[in-house]
């Protein structure tokens, strides 16, 4: 009888889950064998005549000795370290501040997430607008009215890249003061007022207690920063296009040029597959240090 | 506490309950619109256009008048596309690909016809447009529109790159307009310390440099009237690593790109790089032929009466070469509703029109005997002076692979124009082998 | 002084994060002639003809409504499913429930680059590019981590000692769940629709590759590809922006505390 109990929980429990399995495999992770399917073919959507030739690995070795996208996985990366860099650096003094007691915390702490719920096109059309050479606000604040003097920022290949660091900075360091948030609250009051006893300085007691303990939070904040900043798009795609010179071409960027505009469907597919083995691995290793935490305390 | 709760599980209610409404409200609205628009409409084909938002919309909108008055079983909806070629490409080309059904006509970039056409998104044309009609259109639009023996487009205008100048200022340094690039150069030099003596901020010159199609028009220009070449005819393969095309490449990186031009150019597509002109803030600018009347229009420009135009400079043992573009009018093979869709893209091409569009925009037309309609002369003189420009201008490869290459050939000049320190070289070298890859592919 | 010090960084972190969204608030309430002049003009004139040309010429309205329906339908499919994903991994005995967590951790993480071809290729086999169940269903697919998470990390909060009562007095799973657990976790549930319906109204990459029918295309294509071939209309595009942001802000502004908790729901545990 009681056996029969739990065997009907399993049968429910199954039943529960099944729209989610469902979905996710068909639209996530069938795609993803799919897509390395197609990067073992020759397909030029432009060329139907062609067929789908199956050509074994050609595409990866021609992946492999493909300068541009070794530029644009370059490009992703410093893409990927700078904005996170900034980005936790950032969310640390946020959540450090929103931590804190005082009058209008409420206020402070939604504006601080008005650039994270802002839609990325959105802000990525406002930063183009700020950068602009003759409009822009960077300009008019270094520059003021000495209009012969404003720069082209967008033009210039570092700067550029930079405008978009900055622009990917400014939406998501709230998301990730957020999640440090999440781990400074945990910290009990009284293991600083034991310091203070003490007589353990501010940056002490940082040093000792804060950072030690919201290390699983920062992290974890790592972690989902660098998987999002590893997908960037939207800012490369309405602020530059790629350029100049390639200067922000990313690889996803590069992949979506490839499939759609260019129709190489087999060959952009491989580029997918880089992307994705490249995530799995930063995933994994990020995982291992985190230990097997996420799995099993994060429900 | 547990009445606070209370309070607030109610307010989360009443916003929930609030947001529905606002969703279903305009929801049902909409749909109701759509619907009744859709009753009007019984017996009304609409025709879906695909195309850029124009920057004369009146010449567009009369256009669209005449054809409805003309023809009121058919309404034509614009849809308004994206502005540099290469995202309008992306744009149309996803749709075409989507199948979607808001696309009937198209206008094309005269270096789509055959991508279109192998990709068979564009419909074969040849029974409606015979060769006798052919004839009557510039003979590098129907060599454009031609892909492997059949014609997928209609010419609508062509374009072709020209060069415009400042009159009044070269007339107070005693110059006349450049024959090379390097007198534009050492004209500049010139002009523009003097000007900026008097207190006036000026710059040598403007064109298109950002890493877009037109970078490729650009650049062509240079390379070709260097005695150059993209792609050599005779080997079918890329010639960017010769001499002439590296040598103009190196003269753009040096003496044009933050010396003759302020190095904002880098970004500049034609909007941004005309609008430095028609400002007063260069001497020299390379556009289409739009610019005209733009630059001699009251309402945008401060320059109206001191613009000169004439064919681009050249190197040194060179000759003038102008890139051709332009646009034309394509059918959607996934259109069902293929005969309004000819009667419109007919309609646009007709002579009457294309005079029409003419006169109101400046562009050129595309059928022949319109540059001796006296009326077209009268408001764009130059059409005279510059009809051998528009007759000889030079075509880009003509592949069904074209914006594969076209991406290699942004990135590479944008790369080597940018960096002052760029290996022209290599990046030639390297570009070319890219090139002649993708040529392989349709061999 | 360490007081004043403290204020001046707040008032620094509250500006920089609010000056480029209110300077195209700012741009768009400005005039056509303000928009392009150099240097720039802070004060607007207050003109609202970027609004109006954008509702009529643009058809802004239009975008909005189906930003509304796509997003809509995304929370509202993913929300369900969530929720008897999560109520199975909170409360109930079953196998492989480390694999499956880790499976949505993995499709979180996926960058859309690596299955846009795909999921492309599987609805023009179906016919549903250019419809809203086309970009719903994937989004549906991307958006299931961040629920499931969320709803499951909620639930898991709730005292188990509620159910056992609930079930000893004769209720059956669905009934718990649907009598006790949902009115319990509703505000749980109201944080992930929240976050899922901000992920669906922001989304881009998928739209543009889906949508390429006017008709269905939402918010941001519609403002990414706003052009027009020789002028960029900056001040519709303000317009446009400060329109798709509005809600979001608003959104921010009367649930911050339930989205920070949501965003960190689960987290950090110890």
């Amino acid at each position: 009888m009681r056996l029969s109990v739990i065997a009907r929980e399993k049968i429910f429990a199954v039943s529960l889950i099944i729209p989610s399995i469902l979905f996710v495999t068909v639209f996530a992770f069938y795609p993803l064998l799919y897509s390395f399917y197609l990067s073992l073919h020759r397909i030029i959507l432009g060329l139907p005549g062609l067929g789908q030739p199956f050509i074994w690995f050609e595409n990866y070795r021609e992946l492999f000795a493909d300068r541009i996208a070794l530029h644009a996985m370059i490009n992703t990366f410093l893409f990927v370290f700078l904005s996170t860099f900034f980005e936790i650096l950032f969310g640390l003094c946020i959540a450090l501040v929103i931590n804190q007691h005082f009058r209008g915390r409420g206020v402070v702490r939604a504006a601080v997430l008005v650039p994270w719920a802002i839609p990325t096109v959105v802000s990525s059309q406002m930063w183009r607008f700020i950068f602009h050479d003759k409009y822009g606000l960077v300009n008019y604040a270094i520059y003021g009215s000495q209009v012969s003097h404003y720069k082209a920022w967008l033009a210039d290949p570092v700067f550029a890249f930079s405008a978009i660091v900055v622009a990917d900075v400014w939406k998501t360091s709230s998301f990730a003061g957020l999640l440090i948030l999440a781990g400074l609250q945990m910290i009990p009051d009284e293991l600083y007022e034991a310091a203070r006893i003490d007589g353990a300085s501010a940056w002490q007691q940082f040093k000792k207690i804060t950072l030690p303990l919201i290390r699983p939070a920062l992290l974890i904040a790592l972690l989902f920063r660098t998987m999002d900043a590893f997908r960037v798009f939207d800012l490369v795609f309405v602020m530059t296009q790629g350029g100049p010179a390639d200067a922000t071409n990313v690889l996803q960027f590069y992949g979506y040029k490839k499939i759609f505009a260019e129709g190489l469907m087999g060959y952009g597919s491989t580029i997918s597959v880089l992307v994705f083995v490249i995530t799995l691995f930063i995933s994994l290793a990020y995982i291992r240090v985190l230990g097997t935490r996420l799995f099993e305390e994060r429900i | 506490m547990t009445f606070q709760r209370e309070m607030k599980a109610h307010f989360i209610k009443k916003i929930i309950f609030l947001s529905l409404v606002a969703v279903i409200i305009p929801v049902t609205i909409a749909c109701q619109k759509e619907k009744e628009e859709a009753r009007e409409e019984t017996g009304i084909t609409t025709l879906h256009f695909v195309t850029w938002k124009p920057n004369q919309p009146g010449a567009w909108e009369e256009i669209l008048r005449i054809f409805h008055e003309e023809n009121p079983d058919i309404k034509v909806v614009r849809e308004i596309g994206p502005h540099s070629s290469s995202a309008f490409h992306d744009l149309l080309t996803q749709k075409l690909k989507n199948k979607s059904q808001d696309v009937d006509v198209f206008l094309m970039d005269v270096i789509w016809p055959p991508e279109f056409a192998a990709a068979g998104w564009a419909m074969p044309l040849d029974d409606r447009f015979p060769h006798t009609e052919q004839e009557t259109f510039l003979k590098s639009t129907i060599m454009a529109n031609t892909h492997d023996g059949s014609i997928y487009g209609i010419p609508f205008f062509i374009d072709s790159g020209v060069f415009y100048y400042r009159k009044d200022l070269l007339e107070k340094y005693h110059f006349s307009p450049p024959k090379t690039w390097e007198q534009m150069a050492r004209q500049i030099s010139k002009i523009v310390p003097g000007e900026t003596k008097l207190g006036i901020e000026i710059y040598g010159f403007s064109g298109q440099f950002k890493q877009y199609e037109g970078l490729v028009c650009d650049m062509m220009e240079y390379i070709l009237s260097n005695n150059g070449l993209i792609l050599d005819p005779e080997t079918g393969k890329s010639a960017l690593s010769e001499k002439p095309a590296i040598e103009a490449v190196r003269f753009v990186r040096d003496r044009i790109i933050g010396s003759s031009a302020p190095i904002g150019v880098l970004t500049y597509q034609e909007p941004e790089s005309l609008d430095l002109f028609i400002q007063g803030k260069t001497v020299f600018h390379r556009n289409w032929p739009y610019a005209w009347e733009i630059a001699n229009n009251p309402e945008h420009s401060r320059i109206v009466g001191k613009v000169g135009i004439t064919k681009l400079p050249y190197f040194r043992g060179g000759k003038s070469v102008s890139t051709l573009g332009g646009w034309q009018v394509g059918i959607s093979n996934y259109s069902n509703k293929k005969g309004a869709a000819w009667k419109f893209a007919r309609f646009l091409t007709s002579p009457r029109i294309q005079k029409l569009y003419s006169i109101k925009t400046g562009k050129a037309p595309a059928r022949k005997e319109l540059y001796n309609d006296p009326e077209i002369l009268q408001n764009n003189p130059h059409f005279a002076e510059m009809k051998d420009v528009f007759l000889a201008a030079y075509p880009r490869p003509r592949s069904p692979l074209y914006p594969a290459i076209s991406n290699i050939l942004q990135r590479y000049f944008s790369k080597a124009i940018s960096d002052s320190d760029s290996d022209i070289e290599k990046e030639a070298k390297e570009a070319s082998e890219e090139i002649d890859k993708i040529l392989s592919l349709t061999e | 002084m360490r007081k004043i010090f403290f204020y001046v960084i707040v008032v620094i972190i509250v500006f920089l994060s609010l000056l480029p969204f209110l300077w195209f608030v700012d741009t768009s309430l400005k005039s056509t002639v303000e928009v392009t002049s150099i240097p720039p003009v802070l004060v607007p004139s207050g003109s609202l003809h970027f609004y109006q040309s954008g509702i009529e010429q643009y058809e802004l309205l239009h975008y909005v409504k189906n930003s509304i329906i796509v997003a809509g339908m995304t929370t509202l499919v993913t929300i369900i499913i969530s929720i008897f994903a999560g109520y199975a991994l909170a409360r109930l005995r079953m196998r492989f429930k480390g694999l499956m967590l880790g499976g949505l951790l993995i499709v979180s993480m996926f960058p859309q680059i690596s299955i846009a071809g795909p999921v492309w290729r599987i609805l023009d086999a179906f016919g549903w590019l250019n419809s809203y169940q086309g970009l719903i269903l994937p989004y549906v697919t991307l958006t299931l981590p961040l629920g499931v998470w969320i709803v499951a990390s909620f639930f898991k909060e709730l005292p188990r000692e509620l159910e056992d009562a609930a079930r000893i007095d004769g209720c059956g799973h669905l009934q718990t769940l649907f009598k006790i657990i949902f009115p319990l976790a509703a505000p749980g549930i109201f944080t992930a629709a929240i976050l899922v319906f901000i992920y669906a109204w922001n989304e881009f990459f998928f739209a543009l590759l889906i949508m390429t029918q006017k008709q269905f295309q939402t918010l941001p294509v519609g403002i990414a590809l706003f052009q027009g071939q020789y002028t960029l209309p900056w001040g519709e595009i303000a317009a446009a922006s400060t329109i798709a942001t509005v809600p979001l802000v608003l959104l921010v502004f009367l649930f911050q505390k339930r989205i920070v908790r949501g965003l960190s729901a689960g987290a950090i545990k110890g």
